[in-house]
C-alpha cells in the first residue's frame, strides 16, 4: 500500500513572532522555518507503517516555493521514499492546498493521506477535511492512535473532554494530533542517502489547478501585551495592593 | 551591630532566620556546613559602601552571594560571615541601543539578561545550564564562561564597564562603556574573575550582539574519547562552530533516567559530542555534512543525528546540559582543568589511565566544553562513604590529576573558580611569586582582609 505524507514549511515553533510594522503580516525575513510539528508526526506515523511492513512506499508532497525541497529532503532523510514539489509563489490557501492535493491523490492513489490536524502557520485545520471532501473520502481527524486493519483503519480521535474510537475504510484521509507519536530524530547518514532521492516538480497548472486566493487578510495585528508584573515586599503591602489598586479584595 | 545593618538597609532586608542562614550561606557545593551570621539584602551602590565601611569598622567579614550556582564553595559562609546577597539588585538601568550595551545591578539573572537581549533583537552570549539561577554579578566575579565560549568568549569579553565597592569602601566606576580605554591599568579585568575577593560588583555594563543566523545542533557517537579534537578540526575547517561539547556513555546514562527521555541513538557509544554550526546557506548544511563523512571514513565517528527544527535543537541540547544537575544528588567531587586543545587527546589519555587505577570503585562522569580544552571530571560519591571521607579520598587522587595538569602547563579550574575547593592546588597552576603578587593586590584593595577571607587565595583565614 501507498502512504501520501503532506509536509509544510512554517516558521519555526519556537521562533518568537514579529508582526509587520504596516501591519500586512509578519515578518519572515532571515526567519528560522521548518517542518510544521504536526507534519513531523505525519511523516513519523507513515515511515513506521513503512518499517513495519503495511506501507510499500511513503510519498512525501509539499506545496510552495522551492525553499520546500529543504523540508522533502527533511521527511526523504527521516525515511520517505520519494517526494513532490507543487511549486508556486502564490499565497496558499488551505482549500488551494486541499485542491492541489487532491489532484495529487488522483495521480498517485494512495490508500492512506496523511496531513497535520492544522499547520502552525495560519492555525486553519481545513486542509485535511476539504481534502477528504473534494476527493470524496473518509477522514479520521485528530488522531491519536492508528491501527490499520484489512482494508480499513481504526482511529482513536482526540476530541474536545475525552478520545473518540472510530473506523474509516481505505483510502482515507488522516490528520495527526500531538500524541500519534514522538517524531525521531533525522540521523546524518540517512541524510547522505536522502540526497539520491528522488523529488517530482509540478506546478499547479500541471496539474490544473487554479490557486488564485480567495480570502483576503486585511490586518494582522500582535496579541495584546502582558503587564510586567511587580514584587511586593511585604504581605501588608500585597493585601494593600489587592485592595486598593487590583480591587480584587475589599 | 544588626541594628545597625538594619538602619541600612530596612528592617525587611536582613534576616537571621535559620533557614535563610542555611539558604543563603553556601552555594552549589555540599561540601561545607553553611554558618553565616546573618543576610543582607542591599538595593543599591550606596547602601553597599555603606555595609562595607561598617564592616570595616567592625572588623566582620563580607561574603558575597550571587544566584549561589557556583561549584567551588566561592559563596559559602562558614564561619559567621555576613552574607551579602544580590538578590534585591535586579533592577535594568539603562540600555542603548546604538553602544548596543546594557547597564544591569549585579543582582540581574543571566536568563534575564538573555531574554531581556532579545526583546531588543539583540543576544547576550554567555549561557550555560545554571543561567536560569546565576547572576551577572556572580558570572563577572568568576568569568563564567559556559557552552558559546568557542564562538563568543568568557563572561570577561562581554563586560565594558563595572561599578564595584572595593574591600576598602571605595566606590569605583571602571571604563563605563568605552571600547577604547588606553589610560593604565585597567581595574575592570582585576575584579573580573575575583570571586568577591576584592570588593563588591554592584553594576555591570554589559555588550550585546546581533542575534546569531540559525544554528544547527548534531550529536555524534564516537568511540575513542581521544578522537574528539581530530572531530573538532574536521567541523571547524569547515563550518562556524558555536559549540563543541562532550560526554560520556554514562552521564547520557543519568541523563535519560533523571528526565526519563529515551536515547539519543540506537546503538550506544562510549562518548558523545554534541556540536552546533551556523547556517547562513545551504552550503554550510552540505559542508557540514562533508564533515561528517570525513569523521565516519576516519573511524572518529559512528552515527550522528540532527535537530530539524528548534525544539529538537533543545531536546539534543537537553542531553548536554542536565548533566550537572542529573548527579547531584550522588554529591559530585567536580575538577574542572583546562589544557590547550592541541594538548586534549595526550593529557586525556594519561588523566583517564590515573583515574582508572585510582579510583577503581568509584563512577566517574566525563564532559565537557572539550572544544575550548575544558574538560569536568566529576567523581559520583558511593552510597556507602561519608561526605568526609569521600572528599578526602578524592583531594588525594586530584593530586595526582593536578600534577598531570601541571605538567601540561593547564589550569586547575578552568570555569568554576577557585573558592574554598581549589585553592590548595592553585599551586599547580600559578606560580609562587604570582600568588605572592595576587596576595599584595588584595591586600590593595582590601587592607582589612574583609572580603571573601579565606577564597581563592592559598594560606589566608
Ligand atoms: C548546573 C550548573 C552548570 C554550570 N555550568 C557552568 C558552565 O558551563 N560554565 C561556567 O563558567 N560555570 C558553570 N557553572 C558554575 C556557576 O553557574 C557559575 O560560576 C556562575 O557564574 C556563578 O554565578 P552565581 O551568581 O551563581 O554566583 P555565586 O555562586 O553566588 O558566587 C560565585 C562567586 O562570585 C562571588 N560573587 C557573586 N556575586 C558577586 C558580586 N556581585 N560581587 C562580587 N562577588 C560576587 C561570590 O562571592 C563567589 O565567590 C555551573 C553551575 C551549575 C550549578
Amino acid at each position: 500500500m501507498k502512504v501520501l505524507v503532506a509536509a509544510k514549511r512554517v516558521v519555526d515553533y519556537n521562533v518568537n513572532i514579529r508582526v509587520l510594522s504596516d501591519n500586512t503580516g509578519v515578518d519572515l525575513n532571515n526567519v528560522k522555518m521548518s517542518l510544521n510539528p504536526f507534519d513531523e508526526i505525519a511523516i513519523e506515523e507513515a515511515v513506521r507503517l513503512r518499517e513495519a511492513g503495511t506501507a510499500e512506499e511513503v510519498i512525501v508532497v509539499s506545496v510552495g516555493t522551492s525553499a520546500c525541497q529543504e523540508q522533502i529532503r527533511t521527511a526523504l532523510a527521516l525515511g520517505a521514499d520519494r517526494g513532490i514539489l507543487v511549486e508556486t509563489d502564490e499565497d496558499m490557501q488551505p482549500l488551494a492546498i486541499a485542491k492541489v492535493l487532491k489532484a495529487i491523490v488522483d495521480k498517485e492513489q494512495p490508500s492512506l493521506v496523511i496531513a497535520g490536524k492544522q499547520a502552525i502557520d495560519g492555525d486553519n485545520s481545513q486542509t485535511g477535511q476539504m481534502l477528504a471532501a473534494l476527493a470524496g473520502l473518509g477522514q479520521a481527524t485528530f488522531a491519536s492512535q492508528l491501527v490499520m486493519g484489512d482494508g480499513e483503519a481504526t482511529v482513536t480521535r482526540e476530541v474536545d473532554g475525552g478520545a473518540e474510537t472510530i473506523t474509516v475504510k481505505l483510502p482515507a484521509i488522516l490528520t495527526t494530533d500531538l500524541r500519534l507519536n514522538e517524531p525521531r530524530y533525522a540521523s546524518l547518514p540517512n541524510i547522505m542517502k536522502a540526497k539520491k532521492k528522488p523529488i517530482d516538480v509540478y506546478t499547479p497548472e500541471d496539474l490544473g489547478v487554479d490557486v488564485t486566493p480567495r480570502v483576503k487578510t486585511l490586518k494582522v495585528e500582535p496579541p495584546a501585551s502582558r503587564k510586567a508584573g511587580i514584587i511586593v515586599e511585604s504581605v501588608e503591602e500585597l493585601v494593600d495592593k489587592l485592595r486598593n489598586e487590583a480591587k480584587v479584595i475589599s | 551591630m544588626l541594628a545597625q545593618l538594619r538602619e541600612i538597609v530596612g528592617h525587611h532586608n536582613v534576616t537571621t532566620e535559620a533557614s535563610d542562614l542555611e539558604h543563603f550561606g553556601q552555594d552549589w557545593t555540599r561540601f561545607f556546613k553553611p554558618a553565616p551570621m546573618a543576610i543582607i539584602f542591599p538595593k543599591n551602590t550606596e547602601q553597599v559602601v555603606q555595609i562595607v565601611k561598617l564592616a570595616n569598622q567592625q572588623k566582620l567579614a563580607l561574603v558575597p552571594s550571587g544566584g549561589r550556582t557556583g561549584l567551588s564553595g566561592g559563596a559559602v559562609a562558614e564561619r559567621g560571615e555576613l552574607v551579602v546577597s544580590f538578590d534585591k539588585m535586579n533592577q535594568v538601568l539603562s540600555f542603548d541601543e546604538t553602544d548596543r550595551t546594557v547597564t544591569v545591578q549585579a543582582g540581574v539573572i543571566t536568563a534575564n539578561l538573555q531574554t531581556l537581549a532579545m526583546s531588543k533583537g539583540l543576544y547576550y552570549p554567555v549561557d550555560f545550564a545554571s543561567s536560569g539561577s546565576s547572576q551577572i554579578g556572580g558570572n563577572i566575579a568568576t568569568n563564567a564562561g559556559g557552552i558559546k565560549v568557542l564562538r563568543y568568549g568568557l563572561s570577561r569579553d562581554w563586560v565594558a564597564g563595572l561599578t564595584v565597592v572595593t574591600g576598602a569602601g571605595e566606590h569605583l566606576q571602571l571604563n563605563q562603556g568605552l571600547v577604547k580605554n588606553a589610560t593604565g591599568y585597567d581595574l575592570r579585568h582585576l575584579f573580573i574573575g575575583s570571586e568577591g575577593t576584592l570588593g563588591l560588583i554592584t553594576e555591570a555594563t554589559i555588550r550585546l550582539t546581533r542575534s546569531p543566523p540559525t544554528l544547527k545542533v548534531v550529536l555524534l557517537a564516537v568511540p575513542a574519547m581521544t578522537d574528539t579534537i581530530s572531530i573538532l578540526r574536521t567541523f571547524d575547517d569547515r563550518v562556524d562552530l558555536s559549540a563543541f561539547e562532550f560526554f560520556s556513555d554514562q552521564a547520557l546514562d543519568h541523563v535519560i533516567r533523571h528526565n526519563s527521555i529515551p536515547l539519543p541513538f540506537a546503538v550506544r557509544a562510549s562518548y558523545y559530542v554534541l556540536l552546533e554550526y551556523e547556517v547562513k546557506a545551504t552550503p554550510d548544511d552540505v559542508a557540514a555534512l562533508d564533515a561528517f563523512e570525513s569523521c565516519v571514513t576516519a573511524g572518529w565517528v559512528v552515527d550522528g543525528i540532527v535537530g530539524e527544527s528548534e525544539q529538537q535543537n533543545r531536546s539534543l541540547w537537553k542531553y548536554r546540559e542536565s548533566i550537572s544537575e542529573s548527579i547531584t544528588r550522588h554529591m559530585p567531587y567536580k575538577n574542572d582543568v583546562a589544557v590547550r586543545v592541541s594538548q586534549v587527546p595526550g593529557f586525556l589519555a594519561q588523566v583517564q589511565e590515573k583515574v582508572e587505577s585510582a579510583y577503581p570503585e568509584f563512577e566517574i562522569i566525563w564532559f565537557g566544553h572539550i572544544g575550548d580544552g575544558n574538560l569536568h571530571l566529576n567523581i559520583l560519591k558511593p552510597e556507602s562513604w561519608s561526605a568526609v571521607a569521600f572528599k578526602k579520598e578524592c583531594e588525594l587522587v586530584s593530586e595526582q590529576i593536578m600534577s598531570i595538569v601541571a605538567a601540561y602547563q593547564g589550569s586547575v579550574s578552568a570555569e568554576h573558580g577557585v573558592g574554598l575547593l581549589k585553592k590548595e592546588q592553585l599551586h599547580f597552576s600559578r606560580s609562587p611569586e604570582e600568588i605572592e603578587i595576587m596576595v599584595r593586590l588584595k591586600d590593595v584593595f582590601d587592607p582589612n582582609g574583609i572580603m571573601n577571607p579565606g577564597k581563592l587565595l592559598p594560606g589566608i583565614s
